[in-house]
């Protein structure tokens, strides 16, 4: 929302120290957020009017032409591309030193005398874009130059153009979001309440001259209001006798000021009224009316029916559904109820007769309608926000009364219309006096508190230790409800920088541990720090496309909204979205090791709960961790996964098995996938990605990858074993290796099994070589394995010894045919 | 006699002196001591063919110059091989500056890990429990929850993805999700964080992500004031940008809290003498925060007339972006390893 300082100040009287910084900065500090503020002026210095008294064809260039211009005390030569330039022409002339914005660009160019094709030019002839008028002057072409001819007097030539035209305001630009609470702060006189407490001035009344209502109906306008609900107040005047012409500049020039272009001034007055009340207002031809000649005619405030249509006066067509509320005459609808009007009851060159709506709507039926249609209005961004009922007959007033003094012939034909239903919770709230230092820490005088409240428009009374606060209409309609409102009202005007900040006290305890999010940091640094993978973010969404790659048959939860029709799902697993950044990142390295944290979602499978009472559940939603392993040479990359696995295990001191699949996903290379089991439960899964799959996302190389659920590895923590003592032991152990050669599908689980349980001896069983190769026969391997064997009462003797022994091979080759190799 | 053995002693010492390496002791040695022609072992023979008066006179003297030569030998033969050991070892110079073959490359986190776990750390010490949550969330708890019923117009501000058949459930668009939860869970008093990822539906470009982290705070008790709050988030903003970084308060509207404040500390690029990063201004808006609303609390089942507190949040991604002068929001979520491994 655009304000106009001058305009601001026609409501308090600032003093002239005061200024157009100092108010945007309180306003910034207590009220809204502006965003920019501009002088009109600010590209204006050196800029003065000038008499174009020649204009002759530049030698070289087609395109331009060679001016003499007159600025009273000198004559100066220019070249001008400009389309409109002609002899006796007034102009904006920016002289030599004058700072322009040059084609368009955002940095200013200081003009300098410069030789344009080899003439040379002692300034410049400025379209409206270049001196930042665009507002003012709307040029109709871009080469176009302001033609000031007409608009202001001969004798005025040599001025400085901004004291010509009165540029003299400064325009705050104010981010509308941070007014979306606040109904009252839509026009400058609500914003102007805030300057004067902020400045400890006082606000001028608002001064709407009270409508001379006739003794009798002309036309006898019917209003009716079907839904009261949805329009608690509807007020109409029906003046006639209208001239629809120009406004007087005065008014034209504050509607610029504030960003509107002038249209004509029936229009203009209701845009006017907007800018200045806030209140949105609507004027219908009522010539256009049906039952107008009978003097039948009426306004109906009613729901749209379904499939009714109306063009607007943005000459867009829409369908209305039931939800709309609409105007209508007894036909048809005139109006999208505060969002637009339409376009056959719209004010023109020939309208006599006109109906001044000022109406009140339900926010939320304005918004919604808004949105539906995708209208976003300046009357829609008022209405949604809650307006003060009782604006209605103060806006329209201010209309009547402009209209009156714009044109003498109009009167009003009608009594006023006012149908309205509506109540206003204006309190008063009852509060201990105390609150506010209960709540701020801070104590603020109860003078201030008084002082502050009341010049914001609230009645405050005081009964002993207790504060009984009316709400003014303007507030009451939901921003401010109770005392913490009033709280706030206060603590910002007074300023939050007077509040000391203090630290909280509280009783000493530690506070209770999050065991994710402590074992997740233990997982990054696992896996960052001893594995080299590097941590990846990727986004929960995934494509159609990815799932069909992946083969999964499974349930996914689909957004309703995506962003892009691509990714419309959310994950299930990690593995989609790290193959592509495998793909991704393979260009550039030959090995890519990544890991990543994040929540997977899962529809077929109960999560949190929906609210504080109910039953129904959300989809559970469990963290996972999850490594990628590729490399462009490894045809076997599955082992660096694994070894991340059993270092895991160590660190976390959990005893992670793996063991072969029995489902394995489509995704899976057949042979090579497991599940991790830990105490006994299954919390993940290991694999090589199937190499079909891999090379459809588009990788040439073997990728391993592993997904733990870290949810169900923290309940399991819970009860991980503790590293224990014990006594170093007196006597030594004996170490023996054992190899052997066996069938290849023997596992290692089987092996291990078997050796730690031949004898009480066997402390610990250790896998150290496997080979598979010429020195065996096909389909069989070599492996040998390293016993420790102790006792913890004597050292062992040799025959002990090998009696453990004799019995390992005896197991072995009962169990797995093997021969140890002596 | 005794002048014989005087003699060979001097001698013998000094030849032991000029010893150049440990083969010329050697020699020297052999010529004293070597069994069959040593010079010492013929003298020592020689004393056996004297009487026993002479030998009693001369044997002391022979023994103890015999052991003063042995001693001599010995301590010249350290000294030796000290030196041979400092020239082997000058022989095995190594190049120093050369990393070890093959490079062994440690493994990189993402920067929202690092500063998410270093601000964890931070409230942690001051006893705030980490609390996590749902991101795929219901209406409730990220909406109506925190006084923001269907059709208010903050919803505006919030793009949301909302889930397909299911019009109640959305993707939580803030981290404000878990402040009911988190008071219904832990209930009070209550200290406690809740970093983690958020969505919104808007199109994504350099300054805006469909897909970010928040962290949110909340801070309950019988008399917490909005002073404490100031406290808190000046600590906060010390811990971040140091010591002399300042806190300044302006209103800015949150359904859910009242009052609502943004908080701005002094832009740490600039000191807050203005920047293109800060928009001249000095200050850099970082926080949300606010008193939070009664009906938040009445939510979260805790008695709005004994309790009060505050809430504040930030933007983790937008916090690593300052940090790192990263322009572009998007490089967060590539899985670009060119980035990644810059951390």
């Amino acid at each position: 929302m655009k304000l106009s300082f001058n305009w601001l100040k026609q409501y308090v009287n600032l003093p002239d120290s005061v200024s157009a910084l100092e108010v945007a900065e309180k306003l910034k500090m207590a009220t809204v957020e502006v965003e920019e503020i501009d002088r009109q002026d600010a590209l204006l210095d050196n800029v003065v009017i000038g008499k174009v008294l020649k204009v002759e064809k530049h030698p070289e260039a087609d395109k331009l032409k060679l001016c003499e211009v007159d600025i009273k005390n000198e004559k100066l030569q220019i070249v001008c591309g400009g389309s409109n330039v002609r002899e006796g022409m007034l102009v904006a002339l920016a002289k030599v030193g004058a700072k322009v914005k040059w084609h368009g660009q955002e940095d200013l160019l200081e003009l300098k005398p410069t030789a344009i094709r080899g003439v040379e030019s002692f300034g410049m002839i400025c379209s409206a874009s270049e001196i930042g008028l665009d507002t003012f002057f709307p040029a109709k072409e871009q080469k176009e130059i302001i033609d000031l001819t007409g608009r202001i007097s001969e004798k005025q030539v040599g001025k400085p153009l901004a004291d010509a035209l009165e540029l003299n305001d400064v325009i705050f630009d104010i981010d509308n979001k941070s007014l979306s609470h606040r109904p009252d702060l839509w026009g400058h006189y609500g914003m102007a309440r805030e300057v004067a407490v902020l400045f400890g001035k006082s606000l001028k009344e608002y001064g709407a001259v009270k409508i001379k209502e006739p003794k009798k109906d002309f036309f006898g306008l019917k209003v009716e209001v079907k839904d009261k609900k949805l329009c608690p107040r509807y007020m109409a005047a029906v003046l006639r006798g209208v001239k629809v012409e120009e406004s007087p500049n005065w008014l034209k020039a504050k509607l610029i000021s504030a960003g509107f272009r002038p249209i004509n001034n029936i229009v203009d007055i209701t845009n006017y009224v907007l800018l200045d009340l806030g209140q949105p207002m609507h004027a219908f031809d009522m010539e256009q009316l049906a039952g107008n000649k009978e003097q039948l005619a009426k306004i109906i405030v009613r729901r749209a029916e379904s499939g009714e249509m109306i063009k607007l006066l943005d000459e867009n067509v829409i369908e209305l559904v039931s939800e709309d509320l609409i105007i209508a005459d007894a036909e048809k609808p005139l109006a999208l109820a505060g969002v637009m009007g339409g376009e056959h009851s719209g004010i023109t060159e020939k309208t006599t007769t006109i109906i001044f709506e000022s109406a009140n709507f339900n926010a939320s039926s304005i918004r919604k309608s808004s949105t539906r249609h995708g209208l976003r209005t300046d009357s829609s961004a008022r209405f949604e926000k809650s307006l003060d009922p009782n604006w209605c007959e103060i806006a329209l007033n201010k209309a009547v009364e402009l209209a009156h003094k714009f044109c003498a012939t109009a009167e009003l034909a009608d009594k006023i219309s006012d149908i309205s239903d509506f109540t206003l919770a204006v309190g008063p709230i009852v509060m201990q006096k105390n609150i506010f230092e209960k709540k701020l820490g801070e104590k603020i005088p109860e003078k201030e508190i008084t002082k502050i409240l009341t010049g914001l428009g609230f009645k405050v009374s005081a009964q002993s230790d207790k504060w009984a606060v009316e709400i003014p209409t303007w507030r009451a309609t939901k921003d401010v409800s109770g005392a913490e409102d009033l709280i706030e009202e206060v603590a910002r005007i007074w300023g939050y920088e007077q509040i000391a900040s203090a630290m909280p006290e509280f009783g000493i305890t530690a506070p209770e541990k999050n065991k994710l999010s402590a074992l997740e940091h233990d997982l990054r640094d696992i896996f960052a720090g001893s594995f080299s993978f590097d941590e990846v973010y990727n986004y929960s969404f995934v494509s159609p496309s990815q799932i069909e790659r992946l083969g999964d048959k499974g349930e996914y939860t689909e957004l309703d909204n995506p962003l892009s029709k691509e990714k419309p799902y959310l994950r299930r697993s990690l593995l989609p979205n790290m193959m592509e950044n495998a793909v991704k990142n393979i260009e550039f390295f030959d090995t890519v090791r990544i890991f990543e944290i994040g929540k997977v979602f899962w529809p077929d499978m109960a999560g949190a709960r929906v609210d504080s009472n109910g039953s129904e559940l959300l989809p559970r939603q469990d963290t996972y961790l999850s490594a990628l392993y590729c490399e462009k040479k490894d045809e076997a990359p599955f082992s660096a996964v694994r070894r991340s696995v059993e270092r895991m295990g160590e660190v976390l001191n959990l005893d992670f098995k793996i063991n072969a699949l029995s489902h394995v996903a489509p995704w899976m290379h057949p042979t090579r996938a497991g599940e991790i089991i830990c105490d006994g439960i299954f919390v993940g899964v290991i694999y090589e990605v199937n190499p079909f799959i891999a090379k459809k996302f588009g990788l040439d190389c073997r990728v391993s990858f592993l997904e733990i659920n870290l949810e169900t590895l923290v309940e399991i923590g819970e009860k991980a074993k503790k590293a224990t003592y014990r006594k170093v032991p007196d006597f030594p152990s004996v170490v023996r290796d054992l190899a052997f050669v066996v069938d290849g599908d023997i596992t290692h689980a089987q092996v291990e099994e078997c050796l730690k349980s031949i004898d009480p001896l066997v402390e610990s069983v250790e896998l150290f070589d496997v080979y598979i190769g010429d020195a065996v026969s096909e389909g069989e391997k070599s492996m040998a394995y390293r016993l420790t064997l102790s006792r913890p009462d004597k050292t062992l003797s040799s025959s002990e010894v090998d009696a453990v022994l004799i019995k390992a091979g005896s197991a072995l080759k009962k169990k797995f045919g093997a021969e140890v190799r002596r | 006699m005794n002048d014989k053995i005087l003699k060979i002693k001097q001698v013998a010492l000094e030849a032991i002196r000029e010893a150049k390496d440990r083969e010329a002791l050697r020699d020297v040695e052999n010529e004293y001591f070597s069994r069959k022609a040593g010079v010492l072992t013929e003298m020592m023979k020689s004393i056996k063919d004297l009487s026993v008066e002479e030998k009693k006179k001369v044997g002391q003297l022979a023994n103890e110059t015999k052991q003063e030569i042995e001693k001599a030998i010995v301590e010249k033969n350290y000294e030796l091989s000290e030196e041979d050991w400092a020239n082997s070892l000058a022989v095995e110079k190594i190049d120093l500056t050369a990393p070890v073959l093959p490079h062994a490359e440690r493994g990189h986190l993402h920067p929202v890990s690092i500063v998410q776990k270093e601000l964890e750390e931070f409230f942690s010490s001051m006893g705030f429990i980490i609390a996590d949550g749902p991101e795929l969330e219901s209406d409730y708890f990220n909406f109506s929850s925190l006084n923001i019923p269907a059709d208010h117009p903050a919803r505006d501000s919030q793009d949301t993805f909302y889930i397909k058949n299911h019009p109640d459930w959305v993707m939580r668009t803030h981290t404000s999700s878990l402040q009911v939860r988190s008071m219904q869970k832990y209930g009070v008093p209550l200290r406690v964080i809740m970093p983690g990822k958020c969505y919104r539906n808007e199109a994504t470009d350099a300054r805006h992500e469909h897909t970010f982290y928040q962290l949110e705070g909340l801070v309950i008790n019988e008399a917490i004031t909005m002073a404490h709050m100031k406290g808190v988030l000046e600590a906060v903003a010390k811990h971040l940008y140091g010591p002399e970084t300042q806190v300044r308060l302006r209103p800015k509207f949150y359904p859910f809290v009242e009052p609502g404040v943004n908080g701005e500390v002094t832009c740490f690029l600039c000191d807050g003498a203005g920047c293109k990063v800060c928009k001249n201004t000095g200050w850099m808006e970082i926080f949300g925060a606010g008193m939070i609303h009664q009906s938040v609390l009445k939510e979260g089942g805790i008695d709005p007339e004994k309790y009060q507190g505050f809430a504040f949040g930030f933007g983790l991604t937008r916090l690593v972006m300052l940090k790192y002068g990263i322009e572009d929001a998007r490089i967060l979520q590539s899985g670009d390893l060119r980035f990644i491994k810059q951390f």
